[in-house]
């Protein structure tokens, strides 16, 4: 284990569940709130190790449904557990429908230092489509107090890919958010699982389909959109004003450890990555008998998968993978034991190779999977 | 003397008229086996013809029954295939009884292949005992089915008896009728043996098993003896009958039904239909005409994979150890690699196959388009047979093509003569004849019921007739087919490009006047099941180096995992996993990887 560390907890409460969401949150229970948040402090205990904590991320769900109160509660455990490094990067996601002024000003005091706002789009007419709880002007509002109330480093996330949104749709929504300067912006192309209200509206006709080949245009709009305005399109679907890179999600991508705290919660630590139950009961059940959860996943990475992880994650960031640092860290040729694969996806032109990095091209951006399975071991 | 205190018959009936039932019932009632043993019933014993609810296999079970006359009789019930793909079958079935039963459902009445089945039994000279089953059904109409019975088939009503499978009503009379009416076997038991093989399987321990049935003479184990068709010499390892379970005996007297094991290897040393002689002291005559059953349709089977033809080779060996009515040969595709070009007795054959190939031995298979077997007249005026559609020459070469035609008779309520009509002429057919025969269910205003008949080419058959003729007629039409012999007719190939390349398995063999149609369907269907991929790919139907249709499929624009759920890379990559896997079930044609759904697809197409 190294000595640091980035923590994720997760807030699986929503006053009203979107139409398009598929993670783990419950919109009926929000009652058990305050009592969760003492399961989170628990488990934050159980699973203390000395260790320097870069980053926090309070991720949902909707955790701005958490009172500063308990955000600050939450934190100073952490503090008492752990070791917070003194520039730690601490985020919450918020929805625009339950902040105010107040709310993240006192926030702020409890240590948050970064805030995402999900946004999703600027137009009433596709919140509604989506089922989120607020409005375009709750959303500017949002946006507008927190600057207000003095948070810098701020996120934006929007939605894109939706049925029925043309491209100047699309464009009228990125350059409202671009006008609130906001030093980071992550873009998602909508997806859709079959248990979802949304997906079911589609294929029963209420709602046109979604366009894979809309959702493109409107990626490479957002890319070329994006960089005049100065910013930097440093992962798949993240672009951060320099030095605005989020850096709890590098975390991920450069394959370093995380500990996840709450129900569903993964975490990546020693080689082994593990999840908590998905089920509230059974977490609520486990910590109140001072017992971790059962775990969901619980798998131990092998070297062969270690290496496929990394290069899938690896390549989804611009800087890409650099072949000097792949050998550093695996003591493996990457062009000699992916040969094939790397020439294959060249001729295709989903990769570039520069001799010392190997990074997706724009359209492999936009046809990732295609290049990541490839790097898959045939039989783990 | 025993033999005069036997029964051998069998039932026939329609599809899903209750066969299977009846034959459990009758275990049941003759105390052969309790009914809460018959958890299967019995007579069916492979899981796939449980899920069809055919028969594939004949076998026989022998009933002790105790009439009313105070005499126990030998009743050997002789199961049969239930569908007309298996008609040679069903008829060396029928050579082996004395009588039939003939079951007609209450609810539906006379179906196609009840007629062909009567047809049948009476060509064998069988006592058949008309029972009209499911009487116990609210919507069963047994008066209306009575005079359909009489009026069509001929029979007195008192000669009909009214029976439900199900719940026994009625099953008591009928063992009664069969003891009563059903002759005695006739043969003589001092006359040199003769014996009619009816089914056989091959069991690993025993090689094959022959289900036979003594005419003449007698048979003991260690008997040396010979087919008097096929000339295959064998010894008898063991002989016995089912009572239902294999019930090892000394000998099999003239009259009995039952079994021998023959040590031999494969089914076909030992077919269906030949006659079993002593080697010495032979019988002269064989008890009848010895053919094999030949295949009609013919298709091309390969693996996803090209790595797993091994397995192919073996699956297809095993299979054909068991089934002596499929062919295959070795055939190599220049996009398919290695395959086998193997021939059935028709269509449901052809399925049951495949799913055995798929389900037994866990192979993905890519099966092409049926096809039926041509007879091909060069220029040069030598003659030969394609089975292949690749192998027609060209056009230039050929003096004449003949191809199978088949006699269908079709049963529907009158109110779907109309669209059943059009189909059958949009499929080439020649209309023959029309018979009413019956009211119609007196509920609906469905019209009388007829019966059509039509000669159409065998190869119009091949693809969605079936399932078009069940969808015109709201599932009440029936269908039976013969076939009837060759006939000339004009035909060309079709050929289908992916990407540019020729791929022979969408190849087919079509009348001129339809290739331009049918070539546009298979285009825009394939274009439907073919995922997009890195790159546009143009389809196209072509005849000779003449495009007829073509459409293209859009290159795919986007395919990426957008978001990462709190470091849920387990799951990220799990979905990478399986569209890896997924890339298995593809076969990579010029570059292009087609779903072997693709192959299938263009089968079940509507034109």
């Amino acid at each position: 284990m190294s000595d640091s560390m980035a923590i994720y907890i997760h807030v699986p409460f929503c006053r009203r569940k979107c139409k398009y969401c598929s993670f783990i949150s419950f919109d009926s229970r929000t009652n058990d709130i305050p009592g969760y948040i003492d399961l989170l402090k628990k488990e934050l205990e159980l699973r203390s190790v000395d260790c320097n904590i870069d980053t926090v991320y309070f991720g949902g769900g909707t955790p701005s449904l958490l009172t500063a109160e308990q955000l600050n509660g939450i934190l100073s455990v952490i503090g008492k557990k752990y070791r917070m490094a003194d520039n730690a990067e601490i985020t919450i996601e918020a929805n625009p429908g339950t902040v105010d002024f107040k709310y993240l000003a006192d926030i702020k005091t409890a240590g948050i230092n970064r805030l995402s706002i999900g946004i999703q789009s600027f137009n009433d007419d596709e919140l509604t489509m989506l089922g989120r709880i607020h409005t375009r002007k709750e959303a500017v509002n949002a946006i507008e107090d927190a600057r207000e109330a003095g948070v810098d480093n701020l996120n934006i996330d929007l939605i894109y890919g939706l049925p029925g949104q043309s491209i100047d749709d699309w464009k009228e929504n990125l350059l409202t958010a671009i006008g609130f300067n906001p030093g980071h912006l992550s873009l998602y192309a909508l997806t859709l699982e079959p248990e979802e209200s949304l997906f079911k509206e589609i294929e029963s006709g209420k709602l046109p389909d979604i366009s894979a080949g809309t959702a493109a245009s409107q990626y490479e709009l957002a890319e070329e959109l994006l960089q005049k305005h100065g910013y930097v399109h440093y992962e798949i679907s993240n672009w951060a004003q320099p030095g605005r890179e989020c850096r709890h999600n590098l975390v991920y991508w450069q394959g370093s450890e995380y500990l996840g705290i709450g129900v569903a919660a993964h975490s990546y630590i020693g080689k082994r990555r593990s999840s908590n139950t998905e089920d509230l009961d059974k977490y609520i059940n486990a910590l109140s008998h001072n017992v971790l959860p059962p775990q969901d996943v619980d798998e131990i990475i092998i070297p062969e998968l270690e290496i496929a992880e990394s290069i899938i994650l690896g390549l989804r960031l611009y800087s890409g993978i650099s072949i000097k640092d792949f050998e550093k860290r695996f003591g493996i040729d990457i062009m000699k034991r992916f040969g094939r694969q790397i020439e294959e996806l060249i001729n295709f032109d989903l990769i570039e190779n520069d001799k010392t990095v190997i990074r997706l091209t724009p359209r492999g951006r936009l046809l990732g999977n295609e290049v990541f399975w490839r790097f898959l071991p045939d039989k783990v | 003397m025993k033999q005069l205190k036997t029964r051998n018959f069998c039932i026939i009936a329609h599809i899903d008229h209750g066969k299977s039932t009846l034959a459990d019932r009758l275990i049941e009632l003759t105390g052969a086996m309790k009914s809460d043993k018959i958890i299967e019933q019995v007579m069916d014993s492979m899981e796939l013809e449980r899920e069809r609810g055919i028969t594939i296999k004949a076998k026989a079970i022998r009933l002790s029954y105790t009439a009313k006359d105070g005499v126990t009789y030998e009743l050997n019930l002789i199961d049969t295939p239930g569908h007309v793909d298996f008609s040679y079958e069903v008829s060396r079935t029928l050579a082996a009884c004395e009588g039939a039963i003939l079951v007609i459902d209450a609810t539906q009445g006379i179906q196609a292949q009840t007629i062909s089945n009567v047809y049948f039994a009476m060509d064998h000279n069988l006592e058949i005992i008309p029972v009209i089953n499911k009487i116990d059904l609210p919507s069963s109409e047994p008066e209306r089915v009575l005079e359909e019975i009489e009026s069509v088939l001929g029979y007195k009503s008192e000669d009909v008896l009214p029976i439900s499978a199900k719940t026994g009503q009625g099953v008591p009379a009928l063992l009664e009728a069969i003891v009563n009416k059903i002759p005695p076997p006739k043969g003589d038991l001092n006359k040199p043996l003769r014996a009619l093989i009816f089914d056989s399987h091959y069991d690993s321990y025993m090689g094959v098993v022959a289900y036979i049935s003594v005419n003449d003479g007698k048979i003991r184990k260690g008997d040396k003896l010979r087919l008097m068709g096929q000339g295959t010499e064998l010894e008898v390892v063991s002989i016995g009958y089912f009572n239902p379970k294999f019930c090892p005996a000394d000998e099999l007297l003239a009259g009995d039904i039952g079994y021998i094991a023959t040590g031999l290897k494969s089914v076909g040393e030992c077919r269906v239909g030949d006659t079993i002689t002593s080697l010495v002291d032979s019988a002269t005559e064989p008890l009848i005409g010895y053919k094999t059953a030949k295949p009609v349709v013919y298709t091309g089977i390969y693996t996803t994979q090209p790595e797993d033809h091994g397995q192919l080779r073996e699956a297809i060996e095993k299979l054909s150890l068991n089934d002596a009515s499929f062919s295959y040969e070795p055939e190599n595709s220049p996009v398919l690699g290695n395959g086998y070009r193997c021939g059935f007795l028709g269509l449901l054959h052809m399925d049951i196959i495949q799913e055995r190939l798929e389900r037994e031995f866990d192979l993905s298979l890519i099966v092409t388009v049926p096809g039926v077997k041509l007879i091909v007249t060069r220029t040069d005026d030598r003659q030969f047979m394609i089975v292949n559609p690749s192998d027609l020459p060209e056009p230039s070469e050929i003096l004449k093509i003949e191809e199978p035609w088949v006699k269908i008779s079709v049963i529907t309520p009158s109110t779907f003569i109309g669209p059943i009509m059009d189909l059958i002429t949009q499929s080439e057919g020649i209309y023959k004849h029309t018979e009413y025969i019956g009211h119609s269910h007196s509920p609906d205003a469905l019209g009388q019921r007829v019966r059509l008949e039509y000669e159409i080419p065998l190869r119009s058959m091949l693809t969605t007739f079936y399932d078009q003729l069940k969808s015109r007629s709201k599932g009440y039409a029936s269908l039976d087919h013969e076939v009837i012999g060759y006939r000339e007719t004009k035909l060309i190939k079709l050929d289908i490009l992916v990407n540019g390349v020729m791929v022979d398995a969408f190849s087919r063999v079509v009348p001129p006047d339809k290739a331009h149609d049918i070539g546009k369907s298979m285009v825009e269907k394939l274009k439907d099941v073919i995922p997009t991929q890195l790159f546009k790919v143009p389809l196209q139907a072509s005849i000779g180096s003449r495009i007829v249709a073509r459409t293209d499929i859009a290159a795919r624009r986007k395919d990426v995992l957008a978001k990462c759920y709190g470091g849920d890379i387990t799951r990220k990559r799990k979905l990478l996993e399986k569209q890896k896997e997924g890339k298995k079930k593809m076969r990579s044609i010029g570059k292009v990887e087609v779903p072997k759904d693709a192959f299938m697809s263009v089968l079940k197409m509507e034109q």
